[in-house]
């Protein structure tokens, strides 16, 4: 006998015909990119559960399924037991237990046992390819399980037959809707399972609770992926590499090594917080393609990088101006205006200046330690102004793509810069603002966790209006 | 909440090896604290200090910084002693100049008093020129010059700066506090053990009431308890002292036992402006420490991840266990054709209709006069029949977007038991003139190439 396995949450087995994508549903839905996706249609052997968790407890599972190889041969055997509506499904629960040890059936008793157990049904086909009479089969035999069902149309390829899909899924199914787990979003990810709470009324508040947590889970990713960018740019504009040396000259050779240190542990540090970004979005065995933050050739700080990923010359004038303007204001303030406004003018012609002369350089190699007998070579925290914007631009260019890249996709994700990008996240009041606190950053002063809390608000916000 | 408890955080998050599910399920065991940041770190410290490698680091430093402030207070109080005994040093030719003494224990402790207000609020920057100003910060530097056991265990301690800062801010007030102890009790020694005859003197044209005035404002704090310990105007006006030849004056010499009544005015602004202030400098640097090492705390490596860890539920969506991919290595031979001739014995199509199958026929401009539609909706018999009939060279289209199923394989196989020759042609759709993408037509050569039958052949 079929064991029936009363689970306390909803259990959707997502089935259909081989290579239909069903994988990449799955994939897409629950987020997760380790889903063996291939052509080659046999992939899933083994019925495969992806239950979405909350600190241990099962909210709702996806089951992924092999997909129907020889329906015609189950149909057959069960319509051999012809038998009223109500009993058939004890026939197909018949099938399992007699078939249960045959290879033969392997794949569909995969298939059909979460569903005896329970499961709801969600069918998949695959919408840009004509309908076919091949179908029929297992829509039947599913029909002769009597769970609740739920069709899916797919898209693998452009052309579009849902049309004839719709028709004939209608007579099977009371519910087909449209889903392309390779552009999924948020808004269609919610929507899908709203439609699997509808299959079932029992189901409606435990998947309305999941679509709830789903958001939270969003908002975690967010959350994390903020804060892993804050400590980038903290970590990245205080950072201070040393180099000790013994001879009474410094020479070029040892400079060029500091500086050559500095911004590998920049460029690490990058890395490091790319995979940071990766892991939170369940993207760990992504491949992608990007060119490593540069400071040689097309550099870091030419104008034209500067205009891709930075601020150009222009608006780092602009920058720097506002914000002495805005500290010089503050001392007119503190005088009541007695200082005429001077404080406020001078502040933004400091900072204007300081922007302009900042543009190029990286930061000054510095001899230290002379009189204590330790002598080093010290570089950092950053003093150029432009490369926060640089840094963060690539960052929240990383993390934007991977956010919002379904995990079904299996190609090679390009991350090429995007000199568009610029302009979608960054406005003049965001750049004034991070401003202050790469002011901050940059002094290598210990920055306090209010501070590091509203940096990393500013990062949310952007982040939030990108990926929501 | 103390130095040590950032230490004992700080060493168990440099060797914390704890899992996301342990820290949520230490937050989940803790409902209580949850909101409560400082109290679930100590309370996660508490379970895990057995973690820590002894002698704690926290022990070690705590006993280190306790050395070196005994020393440096030790130093403060005999530098203060000494000092108070230098400037009350007096030979009984010429009176000790109050201003002296005054300027130790008023205007010195004010300036720096005033310098510490704004190095504690500074104490923000690594690089602070107030905190590095402190003797205490100088004397440390010294002292940690010297060879010592515990220094080299604290080589790869990385203290939080502004937890270093306020450090050395509180030490500061401390020794400070303990060298103005040290003239207060040089004072009392030297007014108890001498007759001294003070008087006050400066090249500034200050006469006696405006002196009087300015002593009256500052003994305010105590005027009213002590009346006895404010300088009265005839007090101040006979002990003005002008450096005129190598005497005292007359007047000086006929009042000498009241000179000594100075020392009342300047025990109490020693207690006032050196001891009182001081302690409540030491009290707000302790207080300033305090948040200090809060603020450190929460600014850990890894702490906010720790926090972030117990109270964030962990929602998973993805599959527990991992499988390996199922890759098949078995490979076969097969034959392939890339031309049709132009006449079969039978055409068949696996899912297709017989309109479907003719119309193929015609656009591979292929005759035949037997054409069947196989699989899809045919029952097993109807096929089996077919089978039975099937006869010489098979042509067989399959849609080629419709991977090979095990149902197509068996009938194929049963199928090549009574033909000559089976040619599979996988046709695409319509839309594309039934020309197969060659992704799909892969599929279809893998999958019948497991037959490894001589029959069987498919059209590239």
């Amino acid at each position: 006998m079929v064991k029936t396995v009363i689970a306390l949450h909803p259990r959707f087995a997502v089935v259909g015909h081989p290579n239909k994508g069903k994988s990449s549903i799955v994939s897409a839905l629950a987020l997760d990119d380790t889903v063996h996706i291939s052509d080659v249609p046999g992939t899933t052997t083994k019925q495969r559960a992806f239950p979405l968790k909350v600190d241990g407890k099962i909210l709702y599972e996806l089951l992924d399924t092999p997909g129907f190889q020889r329906a015609r041969q189950v149909l057959a055997w069960l319509e051999k037991h012809e038998v009223s509506a109500d009993k058939r499904y004890e026939v197909v629960e018949a099938f399992i237990n007699e078939h249960k040890d045959n290879v033969k059936f392997n794949d569909e008793i995969e298939l059909l046992t979460p569903i005896m157990e329970g499961a709801g049904i969600i069918y998949v086909v695959d919408g840009s390819k004509p309908y076919g009479e091949e179908y029929e089969a297992e829509m039947e035999i599913l029909r002769w399980t009597g769970q609740p069902s739920m069709a899916l149309i797919n898209h693998i390829d452009e052309s579009d037959y849902s049309q004839e899909w719709k028709r004939a899924l209608g007579q099977y199914f009371k519910m087909v809707r449209t889903f392309n787990p390779m552009q999924t979003d948020k808004a269609q990810h919610i929507s899908i399972l709203e439609s699997m709470a509808q299959l079932k009324e029992e189901w409606i508040v435990p998947v309305k609770q999941s679509i709830k947590l789903f958001e939270r889970y969003q908002e975690q990713m967010i959350d994390r992926s903020a804060n892993s960018l804050t400590k980038l740019i903290v970590e990245a504009l205080s950072f201070v590499e040393k180099l000790s040396f013994e001879s009474e000259e410094v020479d070029d050779e040892d400079k060029k090594k500091v500086e050559e240190n500095y911004k590998e542990q920049l460029r690490q540090l990058e890395v490091k917080t790319q995979k940071q970004i990766e892991k939170i979005w369940n993207h760990d065995h992504l491949q992608k393609e990007q060119t490593l933050l540069t400071f040689d050739g097309l550099d870091l700080f030419s104008e034209e990088s500067a205009s891709v990923f930075g601020l150009t010359r222009k608006e780092l004038i602009i920058t720097g101006a506002t914000s002495g303007a805005v500290t010089g204001a503050g001392i007119d303030l503190l005088f009541a205006g007695h200082t005429l406004l001077l404080g406020g003018a001078i502040g933004a012609l400091v900072g204007g200046t300081g922007a302009y002369f900042g543009f190029n350089e990286l930061s000054e190699v510095k001899v230290l330690g002379q009189k204590l007998g330790k002598r080093y070579l010290q570089i950092g925290p950053m003093d150029n102004r432009n490369f926060p914007y640089i840094l963060l631009g690539r960052a929240i260019f990383h993390a934007y793509h991977i956010a919002t890249r379904s995990h079904a996709l299996r190609d090679v994700e390009d991350l090429s810069m995007d000199s568009t990008f610029k302009e979608k996240w960054l406005d003049d009041d965001l750049r004034k603002s991070l401003e202050k606190y790469h002011k901050m950053f940059r002094s290598g002063d210990e920055v306090n966790v209010e501070s590091l809390a509203e940096y990393e608000g500013l990062i949310k916000g952007v982040l939030e209006k990108l990926i929501v | 909440m103390h130095i040590k408890s950032y230490l004992n955080l700080y060493q168990l998050c440099e060797v914390d090896t704890s899992t996301k599910e342990q820290r949520r399920a230490f937050g989940l065991s803790h409902v209580l604290l949850e909101n409560k940041p400082m109290e679930q770190l100590f309370a996660w410290l508490e379970l895990h200090k057995s973690k820590l490698k002894k002698p704690l680091l926290s022990e070690t430093f705590s006993t280190y910084l306790y050395g070196i402030s005994l020393i440096l207070v030790i130093v403060g109080l005999i530098a203060g002693l000494f000092s108070g005994l230098a400037l009350l040093n007096y030979n009984g030719h010429a009176p000790v100049n109050v201003i002296y003494f005054m300027a130790m224990v008023i205007a010195l402790p004010l300036i720096t008093m005033t310098l510490a207000l704004f190095s504690m609020i500074k104490a923000h920057q690594t690089q602070s020129v107030l905190i590095h100003l402190s003797p205490s910060y100088w004397m440390e530097k010294i002292v940690a010059l010297l060879p010592h056991k515990v220094q080299k265990n604290l080589e790869s301690l990385k203290i939080n700066p502004l937890l270093a800062n306020w450090i050395v801010i509180k030490r500061s007030q401390l020794i400070a506090l303990f060298f103005s102890l040290g003239l207060l009790v040089a004072l009392l020694v030297v007014v108890a053990t001498k007759d001294i005859a003070f008087a006050w003197s400066t090249t500034l044209q200050i006469d006696a009431t405006s002196f009087h005035s300015f002593l009256n404002t500052l003994a305010l704090p105590w005027r009213s308890w002590f009346p006895s310990a404010v300088p009265s105007l005839e007090l101040i006006e006979k002990s003005q002292y002008f450096r005129l030849g190598d005497h005292l004056s007359e007047e000086m010499i006929n009042n000498a036992s009241k000179l000594g009544e100075w020392w009342k005015f300047l025990a109490c602004a020693t207690l006032f402006y050196a001891i009182i202030l001081r302690f409540l400098m030491y009290l707000l640097s302790l207080l300033g420490l305090k948040v200090a090492v809060k603020k450190s705390l929460l600014n850990l490596e890894g702490v906010s991840t720790l926090l972030r860890d117990m109270n964030e539920p962990i929602i998973t969506t993805n599959a527990q266990e991992r499988v390996e991919e199922n890759k098949t290595n078995a490979e076969g031979d097969l034959q392939t054709l890339q031309k049709l001739d132009a006449s079969y014995d039978m055409v068949q199509g696996w899912a297709m209709s017989e309109e479907q199958l003719h119309v193929l026929n015609d656009s591979m401009q292929v005759i035949t006069p037997l054409v069947y539609d196989v699989g899809g909706t045919n029952s097993l018999e109807v096929d089996t029949e077919i089978i039975h009939k099937s006869h010489g060279e098979v042509l067989f289209y399959v849609k080629a977007w419709e991977p090979p199923t095990m149902d197509f394989i068996d009938y194929l196989e049963a199928l090549v038991a009574s033909v000559d020759k089976v040619i599979v042609v996988p046709v695409g759709t319509q839309e594309e003139q039934y020309h197969a993408e060659t992704k799909f037509v892969d599929i279809w050569a893998k999958k019948l190439a497991f037959l490894n039958s001589e029959k069987v052949w498919l059209k590239l």
